[in-house]
């Protein structure tokens, strides 16, 4: 059994995802406010917590901004449909997914079990370490050092590196790095990746002489540019 | 018309009127002293009494000497500013010093064997006449009156000089009378941005007049709106949050039920599925088009990148066209700039594209294009379905407006999403229509752009891909 904390202040939701996760191998813990899920989130090893954004009195987004000076544990946001703000704010965050309330549990547990495959390791990549330019990634420890400089990077965010360290120079499509980046295919009006993107480009900065070093091209993904590239 | 600011018409007229009055003035006085209305009865009666004392002064200079002369003079006339001369009858000055104009009068009086002589210059009377004292001596005696009190306009230096201080004056007066105008232009153009916080009152400080009346009223109803929009704001999160917990709880439900039944019950769950699907996306349409409505929702000054913005809604797009045997295709994408938010312009377009993928023929694709023309940005999409009766064309953007039940039923459709596109374009100030083309519907939406297309075009040279 794989334990997941849900956050919600919805009591009877809960029950019924209990219910549901419980024959899918998942044992929920629930709690109903922010700072009580805290509470418990630091408490207890998870492996992995489902955040409602919209909760009474503290947030899901101050919520998972303190969970996040502490912790590393995967965290997946319920976010209001059509509030594109919070999704955006959450993934920058630090948030690992998000899924729109209302939503199927299907894809609850699929969004889940893509986040579990990726906190344990990607066994499908290589384990060496990768030295691009001025960047450096260990998968083993998974970090990463640009410039000499440790970046802290959210599980999301490095596997895209990852993902672009090992393609230098060539297009990558967005429905490719959403499936290496978040483990899930891209569902239509899915903005994520682009600010999983954009944050890694943040994160790093761009090269010496404000090269850029992520370029997105239009209609087809991105790609990762050596120095010096242009393309 | 031209836009004339408050302030400098208000310091322009004043000073205007006030440099108008100043010399109005100076020349009706002007005038008033070039030409005396009456001089003979002025100084007739004057003469009267003239007469007597110059004789009672001769007398006592004849008869006591100078010296009582003056003495006499000075006890009963210097104090009043008024000179007296005295010559004997040649005309030669017994009182030095004497001013030229009394001289110029005595010498006139005897030239002209005249008894009495006056002359009137710059409004000051010299009057002088001829005095045979009781000795038989003959005196002339002239007296200059003391100038008359009497404004009598000002010298040109001065008038440019009064001229100038009304303009400094009109200056403040403007300044006083527009400033708190100005700082309620201010508030006024911040709160129609959507800061419904601005108020006015603690910026006018201690006034107290109509302005300041007016900033109250200003704030009383900024308080009034700002209260209206946060309940409205309340009542939309709480709608969205209560209508949907319950959907929220169903779906799982659903899925347990599914679960439980093992398969005995699908096309009813199915069903289940889809009408909780459609109440689901009804809530969410609903809530936008109330935002829209309300004006709760504001435009950001963000800049957009259309050409991205139409891309990554045509990619989408085709996610949900290619199941269903069409397409999505891009014609023409030019470099567009506009001024607003790229969520509600990306849910306006993606709408208008949704709609045309629900109606387009299958087997056929649907024609994007984005073009600029002149400060516009003009999005056009084309359908290749059945189009919409001429008579019902301007009614398509009004919410729920169906154009065929038998039409809109297999669609699937619930009939706001062409309203929360016109919705959204107008509150970026651009314009959406719609007009059948030969095998179809054809929708465009017309923005304003933020910046001229050639400045974008220099400033970003294409790079090969």
């Amino acid at each position: 059994m794989v334990s997941v904390l849900l956050i919600d202040d919805d009591t009877e939701l809960s029950k019924l995802l209990e219910e549901y996760l419980q024959s899918e191998q998942f044992e929920l813990d629930a709690a109903h406010d922010g700072p009580a899920g805290l509470d418990k989130a630091l408490a207890n090893h998870y492996s992995a917590i489902v955040l409602d954004v919209m909760l009474p009195g503290m947030s899901g987004l101050d919520v998972l901004k303190q969970l996040r000076q502490k912790s590393s544990v995967p965290v997946l946001m319920l976010t209001a449909r059509g509030s594109e703000l919070d999704r955006i704010l959450g993934l920058e965050l630090g948030a690992d997914d998000y899924l729109a309330k209302p939503f199927n549990p299907r894809e609850l547990v699929a969004r889940l079990r893509a986040i579990l495959r990726r906190a344990t390791g990607s066994p499908t990549g290589p384990s060496q370490p990768v030295h691009l330019a001025d960047v450096e990634l260990h998968p083993e420890s998974r970090s990463v050092t640009c410039d000499s400089k440790t970046v802290n990077l959210t599980g999301a965010e490095f596997d895209l590196l990852h993902t672009f360290l090992r393609n230098p120079g060539k297009i990558i499509s967005r429905e490719d790095l959403t499936q290496a980046a978040l483990g899930r295919p891209m569902s239509p009006m899915d903005r994520s990746i682009d600010v999983h993107v954009s944050n890694l480009r943040r994160k790093l900065g761009p090269y010496e002489g404000e090269q850029e070093r992520i370029k997105a091209i239009r209609g087809s993904g991105y790609v990762y540019l050596l120095p010096g590239e242009q393309a | 018309m031209k836009y004339r600011s408050l302030f400098l018409k208000i310091f322009f007229y004043f000073w205007l009127a006030a440099a108008a009055m100043i010399g109005t003035l100076n020349v009706m006085l002007w005038f008033s002293f070039a030409q005396d209305p009456n001089p003979e009865r002025r100084r007739g009666a004057l003469g009267e009494a003239l007469n007597l004392y110059a004789e009672s002064a001769v007398q006592v200079y004849d008869s006591e000497g100078p010296q009582a002369f003056e003495q006499y003079v000075n006890r009963s006339l210097k104090e009043a500013g008024t000179e007296i001369e005295l010559f004997d009858g040649e005309g030669t000055p017994l009182t030095p010093p004497t001013p030229a104009e009394a001289t110029r009068v005595a010498a006139e009086i005897k030239q002209a064997q005249q008894h009495v002589s006056s002359v009137t210059a710059l409004g000051r009377l010299t009057w002088g006449r001829t005095v045979i004292a009781p000795s038989g001596r003959t005196y002339i005696f002239v007296t200059r009156l003391r100038q008359p009190y009497v404004f009598r306009g000002l010298p040109p230096f001065g008038i440019v000089l009064s001229i100038l201080a009304a303009g400094v004056i009109s200056y403040l007066l403007a300044l006083y009378l527009t400033s708190p105008v100005k700082k309620l232009k201010t508030a006024v153009q911040s709160f129609a941005e959507g800061n419904l916080d601005v108020r006015v009152t603690p910026q006018l400080g201690g006034r107290r007049d109509e302005l300041a009346d007016l900033g109250r009223e200003f704030d009383q109803m900024a308080e009034q709106i700002a209260a209206l929009i946060s309940s409205q704001k309340r009542l939309l999160a709480d709608i969205s949050h209560e209508l949907r917990s319950p959907l929220a709880r169903l779906t799982v439900a659903l899925e347990l039920a599914r679960k439980n039944t093992n398969g005995k019950a699908e096309a009813a769950l199915d069903r289940i599925e889809l009408e909780s699907e459609r109440v689901n996306k009804l809530v969410g349409q609903l809530l936008a088009l109330t935002r829209l409505e309300s004006g709760a929702e504001r435009v950001p000054p963000e800049t957009v990148v259309l050409e991205d913005l139409v891309q990554q809604v045509v990619d989408d797009a085709n996610y949900e066209a290619k199941p269903q045997h069409k397409e999505v295709k891009i014609l023409k994408l030019e470099q567009c700039r506009v001024r607003g938010s790229s969520e509600l312009l990306r849910s306006g377009v993606e709408n208008v594209v949704r709609n045309a993928i629900r109606y387009t023929a299958e087997g056929t694709s649907i024609e994007v294009s984005l073009i600029w023309r002149l400060d516009t940005a003009v999005v056009t999409v084309k359908d290749h379905g059945p189009g919409v009766p001429e008579t019902e064309l301007k009614h398509i953007f009004e919410p729920f407006y169906r154009v065929g039940e038998a039409r809109e039923r297999s669609s699937g459709g619930v009939g706001l999403g062409l309203s929360i596109a016109e919705r959204t374009v107008v509150l970026h100030g651009g314009s959406i229509r719609a007009e059948n083309t030969s095998d179809g519907l054809l929708i465009t939406i017309e923005l304003p752009l933020s910046s001229t297309p050639s400045a974008i075009h220099s400033a970003t040279e294409k790079q090969p891909v």
